[in-house]
């Protein structure tokens, strides 16, 4: 009967409980979308770091990594490679060849690493394979040995990019989310190309003025922009003996991660034909990549190849992607600062609202106490009405932010006025966030935590009337 | 057979100027199914005594003995117990838990003691019919007129099988008519169920039909009056 009077008790002074529930949800709910946003964040960056970047484990030659020169493989490869294949947890691995290469087109040059893949091997164990852009081409082929995978910024850098506003493309724009007027602009700049992305922002600027570039020119530019696939681009590595060697490669596929550092340093070939251009007898190993089945295992498996490691360094993707690590483990910590916050602001509410109901009812508890309520059951109700009071609150609030975070889930926040920087960094420009069971679970537990503690006060205000003086009060 | 003693029970406030004797040597006895009405002016104690019987309040010296037990020697927490297995109470204005229906708050007495919910259920609903109420058992306290606040509060103070009943001017917020009524119920459950009634009240109708009358004055008992 205690459960049901805290209940009916909530709802005495509805507006007044109202406006507690209300407040309750209202940081709840901005406390779910936050930490499903960070942690959307957090996890996107993990899982590019792991399945485009790095993997779960690398094993390189111990003095690779200080310096990247091509005579420095992995040693004892056919030990290693039979004992990567025993692995319990193993998902799939790969070997690489990767080299310092300068790539040269008759309009631009860039520098980067130049991985010799096995592209059936790679697809198991990175999505640069899903990662090709509209109209980029397609992913290596071992058919076709010059194929060269390079990234839309390599691109941009090669000047194989190109923006031209044609009849089709005012044709698609027309009738879409772009005002007349726009279209009407664009018609000025019909059938003239821009080899970067810049020159073309800038003309559009200079067409349409700067905001309605910053509205409307992602869509514009997305249309308008072509790559000149099958374009040849010279490679110059050093060879074995440290001469520099050149070979012709021909675009084949342009990708896109959500990492731009990481796209502009990196491209990706066949490793037989890379093989021909350094010269020697077989391909070198620089890299072995492995992808587990469970991220969480990372570690112990690092431990169990460093024992059979010999003179190589086997790490993970934490030591690979330290920004990534960072900010997985930085959630934690933002978590229990956030929540403590919240939880603090929500605890002073509910005392106050909750000191006032006790002073209200001061005769009414006189009065129960007369009759035969004894301490402990006043305590029990009056607790029990401060977590009926925060928990509608908490419930509503997490159901409101489970379903906005939901809905952005599986949109997306576009970050469009930090995009660049963003992707600089390498975390994505658009977020999808994502809300856990265990983090409801855990908000809970804080809720109630904070709902008895709150409730402590008023309570023992409770606790210290003398029912005959609390009879008295009119 | 006795169910309550005072024993020159006194009791004293001293405030920081002045020294009030509020209950001076007061020495009763009550006997079972007693209707009994301690009458007074303003200030002459009645409220104080009353609130020491039902173990509100603490005499300064004397004995409290209700069914053999002193009062003063309870802990607190044994007190509140002992109150809700012993005394029923009727406060002035009602006091009703405003938040339940009549039914609820009688049998909410009954579910502190633990009662069974079906045995509450029969009690309840012959209290609520003893004091005229069974069409009313859903209502909550906003609906009822103050006679039926009051008559749920008599049936609430039963509902627990108290020793005595302690009324504290039930009356003194009803019209006549109200209360009347419920003088009438409170007289019958008195013959009917053998329960000590003591009244604090000034109303002459409720001395009237009283078959004992206590009087104070200044803390004392000036008369105690029985009447058959």
């Amino acid at each position: 009967m205690i459960w049901s009077i805290a209940w009916k008790n909530v709802w005495r002074n509805r507006k007044r409980s109202l406006v507690v529930i209300v407040a309750v949800s209202l940081g709840i709910t901005g406390g779910v979308f936050l930490f499903g946003f960070v942690e959307g964040w957090s996890r996107q960056r993990m899982d590019n770091a792991i399945y485009n970047e790095v993997s779960h484990i690398q094993i390189h030659n111990s003095e690779y990594r200080k310096n990247e020169e091509i005579g420095l493989t992995v040693q004892n490869l056919n030990g290693l490679s039979r004992s990567i294949d025993t692995l319990r947890e193993l998902s799939a691995w790969t070997k690489r060849t990767k080299i310092i290469a300068m790539l040269e087109t008759p309009w631009g040059n860039t520098g980067l690493k130049l991985y010799g893949i096995n592209p059936e091997k790679e697809k198991r164990i990175s999505r640069i394979h899903n990662m090709i852009v509209r109209d980029g081409g397609r992913y290596i082929d071992k058919k076709n040995p010059s194929d060269i995978l390079i990234s839309d910024k390599t691109a941009d850098m090669l000047k194989l990019k190109h923006y031209i506003i044609s009849d089709t493309v005012i044709a698609k724009l027309t009738g879409g989310k772009i005002p007349e007027r726009i279209i009407e602009k664009l018609e000025r700049l019909k059938n003239i190309r821009y080899r970067s992305s810049g020159d073309f922002n800038e003309a559009l600027i200079a067409e349409m003025g700067k905001k309605e570039t910053e509205s409307f020119g992602p869509v514009i530019s997305e249309l308008s922009r072509s790559y000149r696939i099958r374009s040849r681009i010279q490679v110059t590595i050093s060879d074995l003996g440290g001469n520099p060697v050149h070979g012709i490669f021909r675009v084949c596929g342009v990708y896109r991660t959500a990492n731009t550092g990481f796209d502009q340093t990196t491209a990706f070939v066949n490793e037989d034909e890379l093989v021909k251009l350094y010269g020697g007898k077989e391909i070198l190993t620089h890299e072995i990549a492995i992808l587990l089945n469970n991220t969480d295992e990372s570690g112990m498996v690092r431990d169990k190849l460093n024992r059979i490691a010999g003179n190589n360094s086997v790490s993970t993707w934490r030591e690979l992607a330290p920004d990534a690590a960072l900010l997985n483990d930085f959630m934690i910590v933002y978590y229990f600062i956030f929540i403590g916050i919240i939880m603090l602001a929500l605890a002073f509410g509910i005392i106050n609202t909750m000191l006032m109901a006790v002073l209200e009812r001061t005769r009414e508890l006189g009065m129960l106490m007369a009759i035969g309520m004894n301490r402990r059951r006043v305590f029990a109700m009056i607790m029990l009405e401060t977590v009926f009071l925060t928990f509608t609150g908490a419930i509503a609030g997490m159901l409101s932010g489970w379903v906005i975070t939901g809905i952005l889930g599986k949109t997306g926040i576009y970050l469009s006025g930090w995009a660049e920087g963003f992707e600089a960094l390498g975390f994505a420009s658009r977020v999808y966030p994502v809300v856990t069971i265990d983090f409801i679970m855990f908000t809970s537990l804080m809720v109630t935590a904070t709902a008895i503690l709150a409730s402590v006060w008023p309570a023992r205000k409770a606790l210290k009337l003398i029912p005959a003086d609390a009879l008295s009060t009119k | 057979m006795k169910v309550l003693e005072l024993k020159n029970v006194n009791k004293i406030y001293n405030s920081a100027e002045i020294k009030v004797h509020a209950v001076n040597d007061v020495t009763l006895e009550f006997e079972e199914a007693e209707f009994a009405a301690i009458v007074g002016p303003s200030g002459s104690g009645k409220t104080t005594l009353l609130n020491m019987i039902g173990g509100l309040d603490m005499p300064t010296s004397g004995e409290i003995i209700i069914g053999g037990v002193d009062l003063s020697r309870l802990r607190p927490s044994e007190l509140i117990d002992f109150r809700l297995n012993n005394i029923g109470f009727v406060f002035q204005s009602f006091n009703l838990i405003p938040v339940l229906t009549a039914k609820e708050n009688v049998e909410f007495i009954m579910a502190l003691q633990k009662w069974p919910a079906d045995k509450r259920e029969e009690r309840t609903l012959e209290l609520l019919r003893a004091v005229g109420l069974e069409e009313r058992i859903n209502s909550r306290p906003s609906k009822l007129s103050g006679g039926q606040q009051q008559r749920v509060a008599v049936a609430r103070a039963l509902a627990s099988r108290p020793k005595f009943v302690l009324a504290d001017e039930p009356t003194a917020n009803l019209d006549s008519k109200a209360a009347a009524i419920l003088l009438e119920i409170m007289e019958k459950l008195n013959r009917d169920e053998k329960i000590t009634f003591i009244f604090s009240t000034h109303d002459p109708r409720v001395m009237k039909m009283a078959r004992r009358v206590i009087t104070l004055e200044d803390g004392k008992v000036i008369s105690d009056e029985g009447k058959e």
